[in-house]
């Protein structure tokens, strides 16, 4: 799995690629929770290159969920492939989590989420 | 029949994932179906190398794939201590927090889930998924969710 960092404006964007297993995800969990910060930029995961993720990706992203709602950062995922989408349905997750389509809908809207999460 | 044994490793876990999804679909399985079937083993061989093997590398597992006419059955066995099976439980969905979900991954994705009491050195756990239920994702009977 590869994760790079792109900076728009206010916005982190993680550029994710592959699979988010219990090898990658602690690749994902420490470039994460590095752009979460408080007074930082909302920070968003691109998923749309992600062609699996297991319980400990999940967790990651949980993780960076409850480290956004401490530092008051506006979080969200976009890009959600099928099988990701209906894992996160599975756990209940895909209505705790604030998930955009695609990047154009993430970045018209991220500025609307509440910090605390959900629009 | 077939076996393949690996080290402890998680980035061994994808060539796991491979076979098990392959074998799924070459038994008749959809795509998702197979994925979530490959999945639950992953998460299998994950907690294993976890809690089992308390992140350690360089320990081995052992993946048996049989490929029954009604179902196909997948044994992981290690070589780690016993696994205390009444203290595995998936998470409550209403807790938001990291962890907890592999487990419920498993018992969601197949339909019998318990370890051999009989495997004499470390565990064996075996994981079974029916043919005919395809598409079945909560199931009933396994010994290991009725705790």
């Amino acid at each position: 799995m590869k994760v790079q960092v792109r900076n728009l404006d206010n916005i982190s964007i993680l550029d994710c690629s592959g699979d988010v297993d219990l090898y990658s995800s602690p690749r994902l969990r420490e470039s994460l929770l590095a752009e979460i910060k408080a007074d930082g930029p909302s920070v968003l995961v691109n998923m749309s290159k992600v062609a699996y993720i297991d319980s400990s990706g999940i967790a990651t992203l949980v993780e960076g969920l409850q480290h956004s709602r401490q530092t008051k950062t506006r979080f969200g995922l976009f890009g959600l492939r099928p099988n990701a989408r209906s894992v996160l349905e599975l756990a209940r997750l895909h209505k705790v989590f604030t998930i955009f389509e695609n990047e154009e809908e993430a970045l018209e809207k991220i500025g609307s989420v509440h910090p605390f999460g959900g629009l | 029949m077939m076996r393949i044994t690996i080290s402890s490793e998680p980035r061994l876990l994808n060539i796991l994932r491979a076979v098990v999804k392959f074998r799924a679909q070459e038994a008749g399985l959809s795509k998702p179906d197979a994925e979530h079937v490959a999945l639950a083993i992953d998460e299998a061989a994950a907690n294993v190398i976890r809690h089992t093997y308390g992140g350690r590398h360089d320990a081995l597992m052992a993946l048996e794939i049989r490929n029954l006419p009604d179902r196909l059955e997948f044994l992981l066995e290690d070589w780690g201590p016993k696994v205390r099976e009444d203290l595995i439980r998936p998470r409550p969905l209403d807790e938001l927090r990291p962890g907890g979900l592999g487990t419920f991954f498993i018992y969601t994705f197949m339909d019998e889930c318990s370890y051999d009491p009989d495997f004499k050195e470390g565990n064996r756990l075996k994981l079974v998924k029916f043919l005919s239920r395809k598409g079945a994702w909560c199931n009933e009977g396994s010994s290991a969710k009725s705790g």
